[in-house]
């Protein structure tokens, strides 16, 4: 009796296990391109309010445009829901010309949703990440419905850069909830209407987003049926996936790109993040006052030794903080590593004296093993001139709480490991290095109050001729080489891996997660799997 | 019995109230907001900025002031919305990750029990020959390994290599809901959950066998002549099972948890992952609600089993 | 009152000592976890390098004759960190394992002798911290507390003694209806000589019991910990956060080394204790006899 209710229960383990040995038969849905499109630090799973995305527009801007786009190659932006756009002559005037589109529910796009999506932007209230960086609209304008114009109290060189983060929000769904309750509405997860070439069709709880083909798409029909965006806990599941043919595409960490390389089943795609990296030297701990000390601390490192084995050579030397080349002035002092020059500056400052081999700790809150690795080997070349560095990685709220405090500790993080985004629009750096930027007005947590760095930031950032822009920059990068304010290390590169059965697929590593031009319409999946 | 039963839930609801004051502070003294965490270091945001979105979650109150919302809107049912996720509900958002997690603990602990069950009678009956010894050395290797580390390694072995298994999730995206799918994304997290828990019953039952059979009425009917096979399964097996049953007892009111290694190696969207991810992301309103509904459920089962007891043995006393 | 019991030459300790000596697992416990012990503790003396050496020119080889089980991912040595990390994990799981004797055997002492009420409300708190999800609670106080060696010792006993308590109060319960208890109190015995000369000499085999396996469940908990990002932080090497370099698709692949002699090393150890700590058990349980 007993044995026969074990041995029914073991007939019962083989059947659940049989399905094991055969792989889940696809259900024909038509053509479906899967991805990891939220993998990374570009991405930013579970967010479906383009208002609230600090990361993520990568795949928003699949259902969702805006008016103007980087794009592919992030050199320039051009018109998207703008067929056009004008930019008077003192930088104040921003006129834009609409292309005719219709929401993914039938109504038209028009001037008046692009005047309710701004509004909504520059309102605090409705949990609008990007309200301080609208601040500069003074009104905007509708003269007719194809026709926007906004009028800025100042010139604003990042104005173009955050529009293309906007995406378009339709009034006739959104325009009759209050701004407060906007956040919060279940819309943006269930019944979302944008212009975009796919359409929302579903969310499914913390597991996968899916779109289907938008049949009337100014571009033309997609020529996928679906799209689906599947969430991963972290990028090694999202590999896994991507080598058991689940998905066609993710970001990968770049540890894992050696996986990939050489397997025609796989293209990898190669990109710079566009974030350099540093080591940042908080001002006020008092022995980083003395550049010497900051100077040796640049010439113990052997960057190019660590980007040649650690990074397999995909990351550019930063000596300031653009790599880009019309930003970096010639004849900046390139810093190459000289341990015994290193050691003669920390002597002439007197570095036994005012700290010696006492532990400082450097905060982080890279977490991957890349970064782990660089930072033992910074450890062990500064150790080598006698600094003694502790490498402390926290989360990023950790990180953030420390180093944004209302009144912070600034023994928690005499030095820092960090990056800081620096292109395609060179201003972003200014927030982080400008001593007008010290907290709580912008995020110089490290206090960095060095004149000749901030005036060149300000002329940079007041220069309103746009041929002389890059000039303004190049003297930013000759004061930061200079003043060293951080210890520049590099600009590293990112990765994503595609199937090669993905046709016409575009995607970049972009900073912040985009968006680009990516043409999801034209992406399609051919035989060859 | 039932002032014993109203005293216990009344007794509940108190450590309920505890439980959420104590999370609730521990919350606070943890580094970081919810704030703190939606933004990227990399991009960065001012501090005015950051005061206007605390501001309007009223991160700002005081934290009396704060607890006290949250405790009045949960006496109604409403343990409010998720601050990552735009626009949803935290009871939502919990239900529905209970389910995914009673099916895998449930599976793995079929599998576990079935498996603890059989090799602790193999091991017992076939005491100190090779096959006991190499069941309990394979059970002692079952405790003493990372769950995690398994869990890796069987994922990489079963879906990457050999593809016999999804790489994660519990159903394929896109397609439509089939019980064979479902499957397939379950049996594998599900038989490496059991691996450990499966070790533990087979230790136990083969224990508690070995006592049994040496027990008086276990000799008396083996030298009435029963046949060893019926000795086994009549007389001894319904003994034997009793403090086994009290082992997987006290482990189901934990199993609600999740198995947070197994959950987030296989993508399994548990209870588990939702506590990684809201922890991870300081999502206050996830982790109170969350919580809450855990220790709801593991008081109430503690609950049913002192109740259970009280019927079954006349010996303990309620009152 | 224990005294009484030592000097007879067989008296229940030397029984027990006799009983474990001859189980054979128990003892092949010994035997695994005596060297890997003192390889860990000695091996700045014999080993040549340090646990910390970079060398950008060899990274991620394979074992060869100068670095026995090969390199990482920056050139140290694996067999230097796995030693090391080694140290940390045992240093870890020992600590903790003592704190959390001392506050659970005190907790259970207490509510045992302490009277209704004490025991009441201490028995209340065990509940509500045994109610706490113990995943919730790991991932709080680890955020908490932050990462490194002292608070990771602090998570790990703060979640392992409720249990314990338990059980030390279970037996002391029975212990205080016992003649030489009662007398003890009827002459006035404080609560501190309870504890000390009746309490903890007759919870001595729950405790080195409970004492071991949990020492096996805190190198396994530390090693999650870490696999989480919650425990020791790297550069620092543990049992944990080396395992930690599988989640690396090409370190799981290609790099094997990495991860499968700390993962061998681990579960060797804990498997050891493991037979150690039931070796123990049974040598402690007066019915083992009859078998």
């Amino acid at each position: 009796m007993r044995l026969r209710t074990l041995r029914s229960a073991l007939v019962l383990t083989t059947t659940l296990l049989a399905p094991m040995l055969a792989l889940p038969a696809l259900a024909e849905t038509g053509k479906t391109i899967s991805g990891g499109f939220d993998v990374g630090p570009g991405g930013f799973p579970g967010n479906f309010n383009p208002l609230a995305a600090t990361a993520g527009l990568t795949w928003l801007s699949v259902y969702y445009e805006p008016l103007v786009i980087y794009n592919a190659d992030l050199t320039a932006i051009v018109g998207d829901l703008a067929q056009s756009f004008e930019i008077s002559a003192d930088q104040k005037t921003y006129s834009f010309k609409l292309t005719s589109e219709t929401w993914h529910d039938g109504e038209a796009f028009t001037a008046a949703d692009v005047k309710f999506t701004l509004e909504a932007a520059k309102n605090g209230d409705t949990g609008s990440v990007f309200a301080a960086r609208l601040g500069a609209i003074e009104s905007i304008a509708t003269p007719d419905d194809r026709t926007v114009v906004l009028t800025l109290s100042a010139p604003n060189a990042g104005l173009l850069d955050t529009l293309t983060k906007i995406m378009m929000l339709p009034e006739h769904a959104l325009g009759k909830v209050p701004p407060a309750d906007l956040a919060k509405s279940t819309w943006w997860s269930t019944t979302p209407v944008g212009t975009g070439a796919f359409k929302f069709s579903q969310y499914v709880t913390d597991q996968y987003v899916e779109v289907v083909a938008d049949e009337d798409y100014r571009g033309g029909r997609p020529a996928v049926d679906k799209l689906i965006n599947r969430y991963f806990e972290n990028s090694a599941a999202a590999v896994a996936a991507l080598r058991a043919g689940e998905i066609q595409f993710t970001y990968v960490e770049a540890d894992d790109v050696a996986t990939f390389s050489g397997n025609d089943q796989f293209k990898v795609i190669e990109g710079p993040s566009f974030v350099v990296n540093y080591v940042g030297f908080n001002q006020e701990v008092p022995f980083w006052k003395d550049l010497k000390v900051r100077q040796a601390v640049m010439y113990a490192i052997d960057r190019k030794a660590i980007i040649e084995t650690l990074y397999n050579g995909a990351a550019t030397e930063a000596n300031c903080g653009y790599v880009a080349a019309q930003f970096v002035p010639a004849g900046i002092e390139p810093y190459a590593y000289d341990p015994e020059k290193a050691k003669a500056l920390l002597a002439e400052a007197g570095w036994a004296e005012i700290n010696g081999d006492k532990p400082i700790t450097i905060l982080t809150y890279y977490n991957n093993p890349l970064s782990t690795n660089v930072l033992a080997a910074i450890q062990a070349m500064l150790a080598q001139v006698g600094i003694n560095i502790v490498p402390r990685a926290v989360d990023s709220p950790t990180y953030n709480a420390t180093v944004l405090a209302a009144e912070p500790n600034f023994a928690d993080f005499p030095l820092i490991y960090a990056g800081l985004q620096d292109g395609p629009e060179p201003s972003n750096i200014n927030v982080g290095l400008n001593e007008s930027m010290i907290p709580p007005a912008g995020t110089n947590a490290l206090r960095i109050r060095m004149p000749e760095v901030s005036a060149a930031f300000d002329a940079a950032l007041g220069e309103t001729d746009a041929s002389k822009r890059d000039a303004r920059y190049q003297t930013v990068c000759q004061t930061m080489n200079a003043n060293l304010p951080w210890a520049t290390m590099w600009v590293a590169n990112r990765y994503g891996v595609a199937s090669t059965s993905l046709e016409h697929f575009v995607w970049t590593p972009a900073p912040g997660g985009g968006p680009f031009d990516a043409d999801p319409e034209k992406w399609d999946l051919g035989n060859a799997q | 019995m039932l002032t014993f039963i109203l005293r216990r839930l009344a007794l509940g609801l108190l450590m309920l109230i505890a439980l959420s004051v104590l999370v609730f502070v521990l919350l606070r003294l943890a580094p970081g907001d919810p704030i703190d965490a939606y933004i990227d270091p990399n991009v960065s945001m001012s501090r005015a900025e950051m005061a206007a979105i605390r501001a309007r979650l009223g991160l700002d109150q005081p934290m009396p002031v704060q607890y006290f919302a949250w405790l009045g809107a949960a006496a109604t049912g409403d343990l409010g919305y998720s601050i990552q996720r735009s626009g949803v509900r935290v009871l939502e958002l919990v239900f529905e990750r209970i389910g995914p997690t009673l099916l895998l603990m449930a599976t793995g602990l079929v599998l576990s029990i079935v498996l603890g069950i059989a090799t602790g009678i193999i091991g017992a009956v076939r005491r100190n020959s090779t096959t006991d010894v190499g069941l309990s050395v394979a059970a002692f290797v079952g405790i003493s390994s990372p769950a995690f580390l398994t869990a890796l390694l069987g994922l990489y072995f079963f879906s990457v290599q050999f593809r016999i298994a999804p790489s994660g999730g519990m159903l394929t995206p896109g397609a439509p809901f089939s019980v064979g799918d479902l499957l397939a994304h379950l049996i594998l997290p599900a038989a490496l959950l059991s691996i450990g828990q499966a070790a533990l019953i087979m230790r136990y039952m083969r224990a508690s066998m070995l006592e049994v059979l040496n027990q008086d009425y276990v000799r008396t009917a083996r030298a009435k002549g029963v046949r060893e096979f019926f000795v086994i399964v009549k007389h001894a097996l319904r003994n034997a099972l009793l403090p086994v049953i009290t082992l997987i007892g006290s482990t189901i009111g934990m199993a609600i948890g999740g198995a947070i290694f197994i959950e987030s190696v296989f993508n399994w969207p548990g209870m588990g992952l939702l506590m990684v991810n809201a922890v991870e992301t300081r999502d206050y309103p996830v982790i109170m609600g969350a919580t809450l509904v855990i220790g709801a459920c593991v008081i109430l089962v503690n609950l049913l089993t002192d109740i259970t007891y009280a019927a079954v043995d006349p010996r303990i006393q309620v009152a | 009152m224990v005294a009484i019991a030592l000097p007879r030459s067989n008296g229940p300790l030397a029984r027990s000592l006799s009983r474990f000596l001859s189980n054979g697992a128990a003892v092949a416990g010994l035997m695994i976890l005596l060297p890997v012990l003192i390889a860990v503790l000695t091996y700045d003396l014999w080993w040549p390098y340090a646990p910390n050496d970079i060398d950008l020119r060899a990274l991620n080889k394979g074992p060869s004759a100068t670095h026995w089980f090969g390199t990482d991912g920056v050139g140290r040595d694996v067999l230097a960190r796995l030693l090391q990390g080694g140290r940390i994990s045992l240093l870890v799981a020992g600590v903790s394992v003592a704190i959390s004797l001392v506050i659970g055997f005190l907790v259970g002492a207490l509510a045992a002798f302490g009277g209704r009420i004490t025991d009441g409300s201490t028995m209340r708190l065990v509940d509500l911290c045994m109610t706490l999800p113990p995943v919730i609670l790991l991932l709080v106080l680890a955020s908490i507390a932050g990462t490194g060696i002292v608070p990771t010792i602090f998570v790990i006993s703060l979640l392992s003694w409720p249990v314990l308590s338990r059980m030390v109060r279970a037996r002391l319960l029975e212990l205080r209806e016992r003649d030489f208890v009662v007398a003890a109190r009827g002459m006035g015995a404080n609560l501190w000589h309870l504890l000390f000369r009746h309490g903890l000499p007759n919870c001595i085999d729950i405790l080195v019991v409970y004492a071991t396996l949990q020492i096996a469940n805190a190198i396994l908990l530390e090693a999650g910990l870490s696999f989480l990002g919650l425990g020791i932080p790297p550069p620092e090497a543990s049992w944990g956060n080396m395992l930690n370099a599988a989640r690396s698709t090409v370190v799981l692949e290609q790099y094997v080394w990495q991860w499968m002699f700390p993962g061998a090393a681990l579960v060797l150890a804990v498997l050891a204790i493991n037979f150690i700590g039931d070796g123990l058990r049974d040598a402690f349980d007066p019915r083992s006899d009859l078998n």
